[in-house]
């Protein structure tokens, strides 16, 4: 049920929460959508709700101490230390929380990785690294913070949104039309997800079945290419749908990826990719540390730190350290040398992005770092030999099989595509065709649901 | 209207899940029968989408009822009859009979009831099963008791093979020592009811090792499996290969093969000599044992029947890895296990034969090896070759 694709949640959670939360007065609807919350979450994580609800408590009462000491006409500078002291203490008490976590989960056992903390962490921090800094100007009452947490469209994977961002004491904007704009996001999201995404981890697992020193160099690529889509278009529909869920309940829309594929640097599509995750750690790592106004070797030290802590928090195999060194080093060096240029030349630029992106998240992918030297050897077989058992032909079959939807996803990747949409949104056609991408979800998560085996048919 | 206007797509969306739902609740006893409805985790639309996936269409709704309704009394009566097929038998004469074939019978006049039980008397079956009792003439090796057999055997032999042997002799295939149960149908359980007598009797048959060229009029058929074998090893250069991701035992007659149309249609274009099956595991959470080796029976009797000349060589399902086998309820080795026990049961040794790869490709617990798979059902690429050198060791030379 906590998976947004799914029919258990479009057709049993959503409806019944969305009556409750529009048949409540306005003034309770936060608290339905607090306890709807913690149902969803209850769902998918019944033993660690209570992390959840304990960490809640603890960041609302500090952050509640931090706001009071530094409000008054005049802040003394006791006040001010002990602000400093408290705020510190809570980020310290998340960090070592999310850490103890993820060590338990990578090296005892992943089912004791809370749901969600990866995310629900980050905005505790930036909750009350915001108050400290009085960045905060809505109210953060107990009611509003928690339901800032523990919300259930962003609770298990994004966007990490700010507490300023979130409608919490203004009024949200409940209208028919805001509601058809959400569900509308939430379908385009659903439709990336279902359609494309889901379907494309088919040729990503096929690989993996046949054996990667099996493929041959062409369908390395295109394998490359395959899974940066489907790992494009599951974030991305993810993204959409949280946030066409937020925008269906009044919320404003929080924009999570801004066509990174369109991108001139590596540093520009991490500035559009995940940007919320992107400037969570712009705001809260790289500009605390120094950012970019100081000496030079330091700006180098922040951004290598950003993106080793990028790559430790997306997963717990040494590849994502790698990924993360690998993405770091590429900045660095636009930074250095190269940017400028790239900036310059309008296609080698995006021939660069397009060409470097793919390998970075083929490192991101392959967890067993032999895998992924064989994987790169059959990338460039002129250093990595031949394969074993290679059937020559491969590509043939494959790049009719996942043709189509590499097209589609590759018109999506284009910013003037999507652009069309927003301008046509309001054309019957686009309704029309909206309408059946919905209807066509539908069939492919039912028809998989009745039997797990739909996508992966032997 | 104003909410029409204002909120096109929430409108659109509601209105269709609404003539959806009367199409689901429409056809829920009837059309959508067979589709699994779990309330709690879907809405009852969700049947039709089902539906639609195993090519029932919602408009099928109006068209079917006319013809349900006016063949209502005869299906009715098919129905009893079924079940009379299904049922142990009920008449007292009868269920003597029935443990006299199933049971260790000690008295010279039982055991020839029992051997009786165990040939081929497949036209006597296929006349308990249907009403016409025209079959029954053609089998002249029916005797005196022949009437009580026929009773007996839905028992026994609940799916029989209803095809017109030439001699006798050359079909004697062993029959089941007893019927699926429901629960084993409900819980897609392959019941184990041939025991292991196929493969005893298949694998005492001497095998000889061959070269490639062999192959050359070889024809493949089979699921993704074979899709492995045909992309990842050099049999292709030998043997013609029509095998698609998810084929059963179902389609496989059925289907057209890019570029080479139907099984029929190959035979017949080309003299093939060696005929190699392996489909079975898509088809795992369908049906029984027997619907499975009904199904089976018939294809293969079909092969032999378009090429009479061409060894047949049916391929025990490949089992899949000791983690799925520990995880799966459907796909798992003691499944396969049961249908592959059934199916080698055809083996007659001298045109169709049972050869087992499983041999090559699994680990001593029999499961297949981890190392070789990474989805725990597929070898590697790289591991087809085992599967290929199996074959070559497993060629028949007269």
């Amino acid at each position: 049920m906590i998976n947004f694709s799914d029919l258990e949640f479009i057709f049993r959670f959503l409806p019944i929460f969305l009556i409750l939360y529009y048949v409540a007065p306005a003034k309770y609807r936060d608290m339905v959508l607090l306890a709807g919350s913690l149902v969803f979450y209850a769902v998918g994580e019944p033993v660690f709700l209570l992390l959840l609800i304990a960490l809640t408590f603890i960041n609302y009462f500090t952050g509640k101490k931090v706001k009071e000491y530094g409000s008054g006409y005049k802040v003394h500078k006791w006040q001010e230390a002990k602000r400093k002291k408290l705020m510190a203490a809570a980020v310290i008490l998340d960090v070592t929380v999310l850490a103890v976590f993820k060590f338990l989960g990578t090296f005892v056992s992943s089912s004791l990785l809370p749901l969600g903390i990866s995310f629900y962490i980050f905005k505790m921090i930036s909750y009350q690294v915001d108050l400290y800094k009085g960045e905060i100007w809505e109210k953060t009452d107990f009611k509003s913070t928690a339901l800032y947490f523990t919300m259930f469209p962003q609770v298990v994977s994004g966007p990490i949104m700010r507490y300023n961002e979130g409608e919490f004491d203004v009024r949200r904007n409940y209208s028919l039309e805001q509601f058809e704009d959400g569900l509308k996001y939430f379908v385009i999201g659903l439709g990336m997800k279902v359609l494309l995404a889901d379907r494309l981890a088919i040729l990503w697992n096929d690989l993996q079945m046949i054996g990667f020193q099996s493929i041959s160099t062409p369908l390395a690529w295109f394998g490359a290419v395959g899974y940066s889509l489907q790992l494009y278009f599951d974030f991305w529909g993810y993204s959409l749908m949280a946030s066409g869920l937020l925008v269906m309940m009044g919320f404003d829309f929080i924009e999570n990826f801004h066509h990174p594929y369109a991108s001139r640097s590596i540093s520009e599509f991490y500035r559009r990719w995940h940007m919320t995750l992107g400037s969570f750690f712009r705001d809260y790592v790289y500009i605390p540390m120094g950012g970019s106004r100081c000496r030079k070797s330091r700006v180098l030290l922040n951004l290598a730190v950003v993106w080793l802590l990028t790559g430790i928090w997306h997963g717990n195999g040494v590849n994502f350290i790698l990924w993360g060194v690998i993405l770091g080093a590429l900045i660095i060096f636009e930074k250095l040398w190269y940017g400028k240029y790239l900036s310059k030349i309008p296609v080698i630029g995006n021939l660069y992005v397009i060409l470097l992106i793919p390998l970075t998240w083929v490192v991101f992918a392959i967890t067993d770092l032999k895998q992924l030297g064989i994987y790169f050897g059959r990338l460039f077989p002129f250093i990595g030999g031949a394969g074993i058992a290679v059937n020559s032909r491969d590509i043939i079959k494959y790049s009719r099989n996942y043709g189509g939807l590499f097209l589609a996803g590759i018109l999506l990747c284009i910013p003037g595509v999507f652009n069309f949409y927003e301008k046509h949104r309001k054309n019957p056609v686009v309704i029309l065709l909206l309408a059946i991408i919905f209807w066509y979800c539908v069939y492919f998560m039912a028809s998989s649901a009745g039997n797990p085996f739909m996508y992966l048919k032997f | 209207m104003k909410f029409i206007r204002k909120s096109p797509l929430f409108a659109i969306i509601l209105c269709t899940g609404f003539l959806f739902t009367l199409a689901a609740i429409g056809g829920k006893d009837n059309i959508y029968s067979s589709q699994e409805y779990h309330p709690l985790k879907a809405p009852v639309l969700a049947i039709v989408f089902t539906g639609i996936n195993d090519e029932i269409y919602p408009w099928q709704i109006f068209t079917k009822d006319v013809q349900e309704t006016s063949a209502q009394p005869e299906t009715e009566e098919n129905l009893q009859k079924a079940d009379a097929g299904n049922q142990p038998v009920t008449e007292e004469g009868d269920l003597q009979e029935a443990d006299a074939g199933n049971q260790p019978v000690t008295e010279e006049g039982d055991l020839q009831e029992a051997d009786a039980e165990n040939q081929p008397l497949t036209g006597e079956n296929a006349s308990a099963g249907m009403p016409s009792g025209g079959r029954n003439e053609e089998m002249p090796g029916a005797e005196a008791d022949e009437g009580a057999i026929t009773a007996v055997m839905p028992t026994a032999v609940p799916e029989a093979v209803p095809e017109p042997s030439s001699g006798e002799e050359e079909k004697a295939r062993p029959t089941p020592f007893r019927e699926s149960t429901k629960e084993e149908y409900l819980n897609h359980i392959s019941a184990d009811i041939y025991g292991d007598v196929g493969i005893i009797n298949a694998a005492s048959y001497e095998f000889a090792q061959v070269d490639e060229s062999y192959f050359d009029d070889a024809l493949f058929i089979g699921d993704s499996r074979t899709v492995g074998l045909r992309d990842y090893t050099d049999l292709s250069e030998h043997a013609d290969f029509m095998c698609e991701t998810s084929l059963t035992i179902y389609k496989v007659m059925e289907e057209d093969f890019a570029g080479m149309g139907s099984v029929e249609e190959a035979l017949n274009a080309k003299d093939y000599g060696k005929i190699y099956i392996m489909v079975g595991i898509n088809e795992l959470g369908r049906g029984t044992t027997e619907d499975f080796m009904e199904k089976y029976t018939e294809v293969i009797d079909t092969l032999h029947e378009l090429k009479p000349d061409a060894k047949i060589f049916i391929q025990g399902i490949m089992r899949v890895s000791g983690k799925k086998n520990s995880g799966d309820a459907i796909f798992n080795n003691s499944n396969i296990n049961a249908r592959n026990n059934a199916i080698a049961t055809l083996a007659d040794n001298r045109q169709i034969f049972y050869i087992d790869v499983n041999e090559a490709v699994c680990d001593e617990e029999g499961n297949l090896t981890a190392d070789y798979t990474f989805d725990q059902i597929h070898l590697l690429g790289v591991y087809n070759d085992l599967w290929k050198q199996f074959l070559l060791a497993h060629g028949v030379v007269e």
